[in-house]
């Protein structure tokens, strides 16, 4: 069963404990900065500009949007969002991205070669690279899958004072999503992740439209596979259409060659 | 042809060296390099997903939907002029927040989403439960070093009641050891011009806020009964965020420390021809929440009084650990000082002054000045070991029997969770009481957020010993009642008249009720329940 977690935004009072909790859990560096790490946050309103970076996995960024006419502050938790369909994945020819029956897109570290095409795939903007480091690789949220086959919760989710995010199935965090926004005006309309690249485990809803928040609404609800499954589906056929094709021309060039040998040997007779 | 084609065979043995030394160079790098960058060996399982290997607290190691104790920490302003926190040294146990959820009753109790603020009081209890020292309070160690070395600046540095019973347990001491006049020599040997006492303007708290309440009592002031003191910056805070309708029973009365900066920037400059902006004004504080104080825009009185709205009443606050990392990194060791006398003028105080570092104390010396102004006649001696309001009940409720009143009743609160019943019968109109002394920290100042924490865990049995040393020193005073400092009133013959007198009040009062009432109603629609 596909696992989901649903983000309320308003809950969120900033507080970092998921961010240093999936350090902890993944071992991460902490970096030099490590004790200004609260006060690193900036007020960003550009698209997909979440800020991650392969030692933060995930981020907690203070957006300062207004509502009512009034400056309010809003903090937003951003991670890879596991998408249903992950381009990640389709576009990894050394399956080192693969999606686990629980929806995490998991990294096989001893499979991937650094392309980075899978960078260019995600649409949220999520995988960061190792450029630091004179082998990199790739780096993102595994949404601690060993931690989910054990029935917890994902660590940042666990540690959250506010419980800012719910965590269950996929389809009971969707209903949960659809009936808070019933209930409460406060919430604007829209669950982010619902939709967007056809589906993702984490979903979000806020008080205030998400395009003020930093998250990138302009993205297509169509699963991103999907695009290169058009043409791609072909390429088994062409494979060996084109096989068939070179060897058909091969055996014919070399028949022809034969025969022109020998109808020369016969001249030469 | 044949000849020319053929490729040449011959390698040099100097070549073929060099080739060798550059591909072991390579090799070297690489490996070097390339070990790093994975956690696991380069050739493994090549089914492996990278998954997390570290840990996290037992008390996360459960199904979300489970119950648990306590979960993540206090969120920080990202620009707060209070606490610090170092992250990598945090380990999520959550005690932060169960203090602030529990103890001070903050946290929860704050209405989500946040409005444009992070709802902290400051009173640095997180850092006394915080078992890493993850948690801090700013450091501002580097300005007062700066000050102390600029020759031009007179560095003026006054000590709260509350840090010579505390000071002595980052020396080894044991818990409540006195170390008033170690406290004043190690800071004369740090270099500081003068060394002024926070107990004198605690007793000068104690003339304002008695006047005050005397003034509300017999009518000839317009404000709303109880009289809740105002010493505390953590509760003012706490008042403005949940209890902004109880503003106007706060006594205008500035803090003690806010007085003192006050005084020492325009009476004190002026009688020994300072220049008001030379001077320095340090706080040595067993509060984190001072910090905050100090940086709020109306604690400018003597800027005011000067008509140069940037000199502040105090510069910088030095929480009591602080101050001892300054001394330690000088090499003073307090176990060796000589005692010395604080510097004359702002040195002297009463015994009133001295126990307004634990909680109680504000409401006890009030009415030792309270009990001359209704009555005309000195406190009798039995009634000054004032019983009722001391110990570290959460809240202590009294009454006393003044000549010219009739009976006074009184409540001390510290520890605001417990406080709430209280506040919500003010708000209600149903309160007995004349007058309440709140302070926001366990034990009052003695267990405040900038007190060392070395010695015992922040326990009510450290509190009693640091208590019972104030006591005990102000049992063993002449000088107990804050009206017969000598000091006090030479201060008002030669410059401040009497109390609530309008310079009185342009120094000591800097919010006065009014205008804070102004700023409540701006605040109002955003700082809600």
């Amino acid at each position: 069963m596909s696992k989901g977690v649903l983000v309320d935004i308003t809950k969120c009072i900033g507080c970092d404990a998921c961010t240093v909790a999936c350090k902890m859990w993944n071992n991460i560096d902490f970096g030099e900065n490590a004790r200004f790490h609260a006060q690193e946050r900036s007020e960003v309103h550009d698209k997909n500009a979440f800020m991650l970076d392969y030692k933060n996995w995930t981020k907690i960024i203070l957006h300062k949007p207004e509502k009512n006419g009034e400056k309010v502050w809003r903090y937003v938790k951003f991670q890879c969002l596991h998408c249903i369909e992950p381009g990640c994945v389709a576009s990894c020819f050394a399956t080192a991205l693969r999606r686990n029956e629980n929806g995490a897109i998991l990294f096989y570290p001893n499979l991937c070669v650094g392309c980075r095409y899978c960078m260019l795939a995600c649409p949220f903007d999520v995988i960061k690279y190792e450029w630091e480091k004179t082998f990199p690789l790739i780096a993102k949220c595994h949404m601690c899958s060993t931690r989910m086959e054990q029935g917890q919760a994902p660590a940042c989710i666990g540690v959250c004072p506010t419980n800012v995010m719910t965590f269950g199935d996929k389809d009971d965090m969707l209903a949960l999503a659809k009936t808070t926004i019933q209930n409460d005006a406060k919430y604007v309309p829209h669950i982010y992740g619902e939709k967007e690249a056809g589906g993702t485990a984490w979903m979000y809803i806020s008080d205030i439209p998400f395009e003020q928040l930093g998250f990138n609404t302009d993205i297509t609800t169509r699963p991103i596979p999907e695009y290169s499954y058009d043409f791609q589906k072909y390429t088994k056929h062409a494979m060996v259409g084109i096989g068939t094709l070179l060897t058909a021309l091969f055996l014919y060039t070399k028949r022809r060659n034969n025969i022109a040998e020998e109808e020369a040997k016969k001249k030469n007779n | 042809m044949d000849k020319q084609k053929e490729p040449k065979k011959d390698v040099s043995r100097r070549n073929f060296l060099k080739m060798m030394g550059g591909l072991g160079l390579v090799g070297a790098t690489t490996a070097l390099t390339g070990c790093e960058h994975s956690k696991e060996p380069i050739i493994g399982d090549f089914n492996q997903p990278l998954v997390g290997d570290g840990w996290v607290p037992e008390q996360y190691q459960t199904a979300k939907n489970w119950p648990a104790q306590v979960r993540g920490r206090i969120p920080i302003h990202p620009k707060t002029v209070v606490l610090d926190r170092n992250d990598q040294k945090c380990i999520l146990c959550g005690q932060c927040i169960e203090v602030c959820r529990d103890i001070l009753s903050v946290f929860g109790y704050y209405k989500l989403p946040v409005i444009d603020d992070v709802v902290c009081i400051g009173c640095g209890q997180c850092i006394m439960w915080c078992p890493t020292k993850s948690l801090m309070e700013k450091n501002d160690i580097a300005g007062v070093q700066e000050a102390l070395a600029d020759p031009n600046k007179f560095v003026i540095v006054q000590t709260a009641p509350a840090t010579r019973v505390a000071l002595g347990e980052e020396f080894g001491m044991p818990a409540g050891s006195w170390v008033q006049g170690q406290q004043v020599a190690a800071l004369k040997e740090l270099g500081f011009d003068r060394v002024f006492d926070t107990n004198f303007s605690a007793d000068l708290t104690i003339m304002e806020e008695s006047k005050e309440l005397y003034k509300i009592l017999t009518g000839k002031y317009d404000k709303p009964l109880p009289l809740i003191t105002s010493c505390c910056p953590a509760w003012v805070k706490f008042c403005e965020y949940f209890y902004p309708d109880l503003l106007d029973n706060i006594s205008s009365a500035g803090s003690p420390m806010q007085m003192l900066g006050a005084i020492a920037k325009t009476h004190y400059a002026k009688k020994n021809n300072l220049d008001p902006e030379q001077i320095y004004t340090v706080a040595i504080m067993p509060c984190t929440a001072k910090k905050a104080e100090i940086k709020r825009p109306e604690m400018n009185a003597s800027g005011r009084y000067w008509g140069k709205e940037n000199i502040r009443d105090n510069d910088a606050v030095l929480t009591v650990r602080e101050l001892a990392n300054l001394i330690k990194t000088n090499g003073l060791d307090l176990n060796t000082l000589p005692e010395k006398d604080y510097d004359p003028v702002m040195g002297k105080s009463s015994g009133g002054g001295l126990i307004f570092g634990t909680t109680g104390g504000v409401l006890e010396a009030c009415l030792r000045t309270g009990y001359y102004l209704f009555s005309n006649q000195d406190m009798p001696e039995h009634l000054l070991e004032f019983t009722p309001v001391r110990g570290l009940k959460s809240v202590k409720s009294a009454s006393l029997d003044i000549p010219g009143l009739g009976t006074a009743h009184v409540a001390v609160l510290h520890g605001l969770s417990d406080a709430r019943v209280v506040f919500d019968a003010v708000r209600r109109g149903e309160s007995p009481y004349h007058a309440i002394e709140v302070m926001a920290c366990p034990g009052g100042c003695i267990g405040g957020g900038g007190q060392p924490r070395t010695t015992l865990p922040p326990s009510n049995d450290m509190r009693k010993l640091r208590m019972n040393t104030l006591y005990k020193k102000d049992a063993a005073m002449n000088l107990r009642r804050p009206h017969r400092n000598p000091e006090i009133i030479d201060l008002y013959r030669n410059f401040l008249e009497k109390p609530l007198s309008p310079l009185a009040y342009q120094l000591l009062h800097p919010v006065d009720f009014k205008s804070r009432a102004d700023h409540i109603q701006a605040l109002d629609h955003r700082r809600k329940v």
